[in-house]
């Protein structure tokens, strides 16, 4: 343990340790440019020389290493002097724009300048002019700005992946930035703007919107995927204007992706913003009313019809614990019905007849431990996309040396080295499972992949199999997860010290919907239950054909977000619609009675990441003025009914909910003391693996495989314009060989047909996509794909034809 | 005494052939006889510091490869012959490659590299195809390849042209160039000699300090040891340019006088000794001699440290009475902020504005103050720079401010040349 005492202050540290860290170790501030504590050292901003006693020369202390016995002054006349040199040489270029720049207020070169620097210049010649690259929708570039502190280039190779930014010419013609206008291509662009000691790469949709000091600032956490990123919304006039990443050690690092940071838009867009009912009942326009009239509809719809007549879908995307809670609580204890469910998309509920658990459900490998892994097996998941900030964990494990395996119906758009990919037809996953799991237990596995596959998981240590949305909505998803199980038994990385097995859902709440049973078949806490209602596949179908009457839906929008189109408009056209949510759509245009709720950001909620950590987001913005709380919304139309819900204020739901689930309490969590992320072992073990078929045989028709889509895929970030100007929804991807065979070229209009049924789309060829199968995204609007799926039917078969246009 | 010069004026002394005949690639299998550590002893023994311009202990460098790593070494040849008035490589590659592939074989030998780099500076093209061939020829005799001079070592060797930038010629900015990167110098540490090229230990060294190799295993250690002064042992080569009656490169014994060398060696200064204005010792980065100071000085590296310069890459500018001091800085400092990285600050920002201004007080639009504006950022470059080009930018400017300050006065004050 070196010991070396900075500024007078003796201190202890590892070896290795560089002085700026034992500096900040001592609460001693060493100014610097281009050092950033999650990023390779370059050590050429030079703000950050000290003096070190027997050194002839000042030394960065961003880079050097600590020795025994060092002397080291931050602010000795040597310090100082150097310091001023390197603010002068940097500000001699700069354009002094402060007046008129993004960063102006925020920014480390203002703030160092205004301590270290002069107070006017010497230099007297042409300042350098730097001409600017168009860089998308998301950055803005004002590269006279920029000090060449290099963090933007290696934020690119090492974080994200993406090689787009760099520096050309040398000298004082130095540039940073692409070789020619592009727009950046990775989820984790925004960063730069975030990493930018200056104002030289600014977020583009905030363009002069405000400046910093006059933005409040809350803390909270991102609801838009499972991994609950740690952010900062900044806000001004009721409005949230731009989303910044916090540190946070154990999950996003100092990172967020480009839907948590750039969505924030779409909260304004389509908001209900007061109740609405159906004036005169049934037949009539939607008019808007009082609260208590509304609630004095929707109590009447509901007693009008036997309880088991209503059924509750919820979406989890938005929705905080205590909604879903609520949620779950109203329907069972108030109405009285188990018709409830959250997962739309899935196809296989087979494993709703189990007593599974979280772990069998969730994450077990934590965030934080996902680099130590070193082979990971990816199971129908695109982690780049569906959890950005996870798959930033992956890459970790990855430039650590870990292997990557992909068992997938596609060929993956990963920033993951050492990757093997197998691309399977789509159904084929679970045989090839079961080919691996026999290869484990010692057979030949017959293909070399599988092989290979199976040699390396042997060998590794700390094996993760990760699966993701496809594995979960796949025709046998409970197969792939019984499979996974199995595999990582056999390997024995399922006890207490390693726990491999992960089950990732990129939906936002999804953890809170499973914790507190907002499923047909548990209750709160995964307590059995007597009566085990219907699933979402089943709840749309009894709606279709009558037996349901009345569907409660909560922030749920059955057309964009079920699997099957068809089959939830018929639902929705059955039944009356008790629609509490957010945002309108076609569903809240045709509901009998629209209760308007509140948006992330707008609430103070409990959100559960993949791992089951649950964090508190808090209230940023107040939203419309009419709007509320949707655990209030129950609240008060529960008082309509006999039993009404027990809890009239946040803390007595937050109580009650921590009575039924203790990884809930809040007080623990506040004072550090809820349980740390994954623990809940153990996963289920000795299920019955399935039967798997042969081979299936050759089918006719092209298989149509439906994604999330990275942009679009929840309420706020569908209606972003951001987020809308990246997307490439709506667009089939066809594999070029396919697309030559149809004559249709890229952009060119195809129509799929299945039976009568048929959607047209504009096609992007991919190289990606395999011959034989096709791929779009869950659609919004008239090119919905899901208008050609259904619950039962395993892929959907489709045939193509090329349209003129 | 020739020791790197020594078979340049044989006719076809490039050829594998006539190196032979002169005893070529003896030293080496004498070298692989005697065993690592003794090859390492000797090198240490003979004191010999690197010839490339920093003139650090070549010996001592091989010696901090660490032992019993698992790691492969590499040996890279910097061939990379760029500062301003140094040609003395040049003549080695041309005239006497087997000398630098022998030099090479034994160090390699030494440290346990089984890779080789020449990197070699782009505008070299004829010289980088002399060196090829005699790689060539080496391989087809068995010198170097899997099993060199049969002795059971592997040694393989390669060339590496680069692109013509200066700032490669500095060891780290040079392998980052190999790995095929932006020639940029990394920060040190940590120091080649354990991650340098492709994070590999890495041996650097300059041409002629390799071409010194053979005849120190030949004659031992201590007899080059006894060449040249305390400290600076062994023969140099003197790249002598500018304004002397017989320019060139002169193979000598270092601490010889710089009067001797001038008026023995290069045919004495244009116009007489009386019209010498100064010489800049070392190549441009080292600060200006004004003529008081050659009268005396000896060419080794103490005394020139001592005067206030460098004996640097050994290129000797001879400049007389003819010359503006602050003209021939100015168009050093262009050279400079050409040459910059542009990696770090000091140097990225400093040359530049020092280039401005020097142009400014070329053309006679200086002011008092920026004289010593000059002085204090050439201050704030010097030692804050990621490698030593920063420094050598300044070396130019600060040496002609001391040594010839009324120029730069001249200049501000009747906005023209002393000189001329």
């Amino acid at each position: 343990m070196p010991t070396l005492i900075i500024d007078g202050k003796e201190i202890d540290v590892k070896p290795g340790t560089t002085i700026m860290e034992a500096a900040r170790l001592l609460g001693i501030y060493i100014p610097h440019f281009c050092y950033h504590p999650r990023l390779p050292i370059s050590g050429n901003c030079r703000m950050c020389l000290v003096e070190v006693e027997k050194m002839p020369k000042p030394v960065i202390s961003c880079a050097m290493p600590v020795s025994d016995g060092m002397v080291v002054k931050t602010g000795s006349e040597m310090v100082q002097k150097a310091r001023q040199g390197v603010l002068e040489f940097l500000l001699i270029n700069h354009p002094l724009d402060c007046p008129v720049c993004d960063q102006g207020g925020e920014c480390t070169l203002q703030d160092l300048a205004m301590k270290y620097g002069p107070d006017r210049s010497r230099y007297h010649d042409k300042k350098r002019q730097v001409p600017n690259h168009d860089l998308g929708h998301l950055i803005e570039a004002e590269m006279n700005r920029c000090i060449h502190c290099t963090r933007c280039i290696r934020f690119s190779e090492d974080i994200s992946g993406v090689e787009e930014m760099g520096a050309v010419y040398r000298g004082d013609h130095m540039r940073v930035g692409p070789f020619k206008d592009l727009q950046l291509g990775s989820e984790l662009t925004g960063n730069l703007a975030q990493l930018c000691p200056v104002g030289a790469l600014n977020l583009k949709p905030f363009h002069f919107l405000a400046r910093g000091w006059e933005l409040k600032k809350v803390e909270g956490v991102c609801a838009h995927c499972s991994v609950g990123c740690h952010v900062r919304m900044d806000h001004k006039d009721g409005a949230i204007l731009r989303v910044m990443a916090r540190r946070w050690v154990e999950g996003n690092e100092t990172w967020i992706c480009d839907k948590g940071r750039f969505a924030c838009d779409g909260l304004q867009e389509e908001r209900l913003e007061a109740p609405m009912i159906r004036v005169p009942p049934q037949q009539g326009a939607l008019r808007k009313v009082g609260w208590a009239e509304a609630l004095d509809r929707a109590a009447e719809i509901i007693k009008g019809v036997k309880p088991e007549e209503v059924a509750g879908l919820a979406s989890v995307a938005g929705q905080g614990a205590e909604e879903l809670y609520a949620f779950q609580d109203f329907l069972r204890q108030v109405v009285g019905t188990s018709h409830l469910d959250h997962r739309l998309r899935q196809r296989d509920f087979t494993g709703d007849a189990e007593p599974l658990t979280r772990a069998d459900l969730l994450m077990n490998t934590a965030l934080i431990d996902l680099p130590k892994a070193d082979v990971i097996l990816l199971v129908g998941s695109d982690p780049r996309f569906e959890t950005p900030l996870l798959n930033f964990r992956l890459r970790r494990a990855t430039q650590a040396g870990a292997r990557v395996f992909a068992i997938q119906p596609r060929h993956l758009q990963a920033n993951l080295l050492n990757l093997t990919e197998m691309v399977v037809r789509p159904g084929e996953e679970p045989r090839i499972l079961a080919a691996l799991l026999k290869a484990l237990r010692g057979d030949a596995a017959g293909d070399v992949r599988i092989a290979a596959m199976g040699e390396a998981l042997k060998g590794a240590k700390k094996p993760v199999v990760l699966l993701g949305d496809h594995a979960i909505n796949h025709p046998q998803g409970e197969a792939l997860r019984r499979l996974s199980v199995a595999i990582l038994e056999q390997l024995g990385a399922l006890s207490s010290e390693w726990n491999g097995f992960n089950r990732v859902s990129s939906r936002g709440n999804g953890a809170a919907a499973q914790d507190f049973g907002v499923v047909p078949h548990r209750g709160p806490g995964y307590a059995r239950l007597e009566n085990t209602g219907m699933n979402a596949a089943q709840i749309l179908a009894a709606a279709a054909d009558g037996r349901i009457k009345v569907l409660v839906l909560l922030g749920c929008d059955p057309l964009e977000e079920s699997l099957d189109r068809e089959l939830a408009r018929s639902a929705l056209a059955k039944a009356q619609v008790i629609y509490l949510g957010a945002f309108a759509s076609e569903v809240t245009r045709n509901a009998a009675v629209v209760l308007p709720g509140l948006a992330p950001g707008e609430k103070s909620m409990t959100l559960t990441n993949c791992e089951g950590r649950a964090q508190v987001s808090e209230r940023a913005v107040t939203g419309p003025l009419e709007a509320k709380e949707d655990w209030r919304i129950l609240r008060a139309l529960s008082d309509r009914f006999a039993a009404p819900l027990g809890y009239n204020d946040l803390v007595a739901l937050r109580k009650t909910m921590a009575g039924k689930d203790h990884r809930y309490d809040l007080t623990k969590l506040a004072a550090g003391e809820s349980p740390r992320a994954c623990d809940h072992s153990p996963v289920t073990l000795g299920l019955a693996l399935p039967q798997v078929p042969a081979e299936e045989a050759a089918h006719a028709g092209i298989v149509l495989v439906l994604e999330p889509s990275f942009h679009r895929d929840d309420p706020v970030a569908r209606r972003s314009g951001v987020m809308g100007k990246l997307a490439r929804e709506g667009r089939l991807r066809i594999h070029p060989g396919d697309a030559a065979g149809l004559r249709v070229a890229q952009d060119g209009l195809v129509r799929l047909l299945q039976g009568d049924k048929k959607v047209e789309l504009r096609v992007d060829l991919d190289e990606r996509v395999p011959r034989g199968v096709v791929f779009g995204h869950y659609g919004h609007g008239t090119d919905a794909l899901q208008e050609l799926c259904d619950f039962h039917g395993g892929f959907p078969r489709v045939s193509l034809v090329a349209l003129p246009g | 005494m020739k020791i790197v010069y020594k078979n340049i004026h044989l006719a076809n002394s490039h050829t594998l052939a006539v190196y032979e005949a002169n005893g070529g690639y003896r030293s080496a299998l004498k070298a692989i006889e005697m065993g690592c550590d003794e090859v390492i002893d000797e090198v240490k023994k003979a004191g010999i510091r690197g010839r490339g311009g920093a003139g650090f202990p070549a010996g001592l460098k091989w010696s901090f490869i660490p032992k019993n790593d698992p790691r492969p070494r590499y040996l890279c040849c910097n061939a990379d012959e760029g500062e301003p008035g140094t040609c003395k490589d040049r003549d080695i590659l041309r005239y006497d490659p087997h000398l630098l592939i022998e030099g090479m074989i034994i160090c390699a030998f030494a440290v346990g590299a089984e890779q080789g780099y020449i990197y070699i500076r782009g505008e070299f093209y004829r010289e980088a195809e002399r060196l090829q061939s005699a790689i060539d020829e080496a391989y087809a005799k068995g010198i170097l390849g899997e099993n060199v001079l049969g002795k059971g070592i592997r040694f393989h060797l390669a060339v590496h042209r680069g692109g013509g930038a200066y700032v490669c010629g500095e060891e780290t900015g040079l392998i980052e160039s190999i790995e095929g990167k932006k020639g940029q110098p990394r920060i040190k540490p940590p120091f080649p000699a354990n991650i340098g090229l492709y994070n590999c230990p890495t041996v650097i060294n300059n041409v002629e300090t390799l071409a010194s190799i053979p005849a120190i295993i030949e004659n031992g250690g201590a007899w080059y040891g006894a060449l040249g002064v305390a400290k600076s042992s062994g023969t140099k080569v003197f790249s002598v340019s500018g304004h002397v009656n017989k320019p060139g490169n002169y193979e000598v014994e270092l601490g010889i006088p710089l009067k001797k060398l001038l008026e023995e060696h290069a045919g004495g200064v244009r116009g007489g000794w009386k019209n010498l204005k100064g010489v800049i010792p070392g190549g441009s980065s080292s600060p200006i001699l004004p003529a008081e100071v050659c009268e005396t000085i000896t060419m080794d590296y103490d005394a020139i440290g001592k005067a206030g310069s460098m004996l640097g890459s050994g290129a000797v500018i001879v400049i007389d009475k003819s010359v503006c001091i602050v003209r021939a800085v100015a168009r050093l400092s262009r050279f400079y902020r050409h040459e910059s990285c542009g990696q770090c600050t000091p140097c990225r920002e400093g040359t530049g504005w020092l280039s401005q201004i020097m142009d400014r007080m070329e053309a006679g639009k200086g002011t008092h103050e920026e004289i010593d504006l000059l002085l204090d950022i050439c201050n704030n470059i010097a030692g804050k720079t990621i490698c030593a080009l920063g420094d050598a930018a300044t070396g130019p400017i600060t040496g002609a401010i001391r040594a010839f300050r009324d120029e730069f006065v001249y200049h501000v004050e009747h906005g023209r040349c002393m000189a001329g």
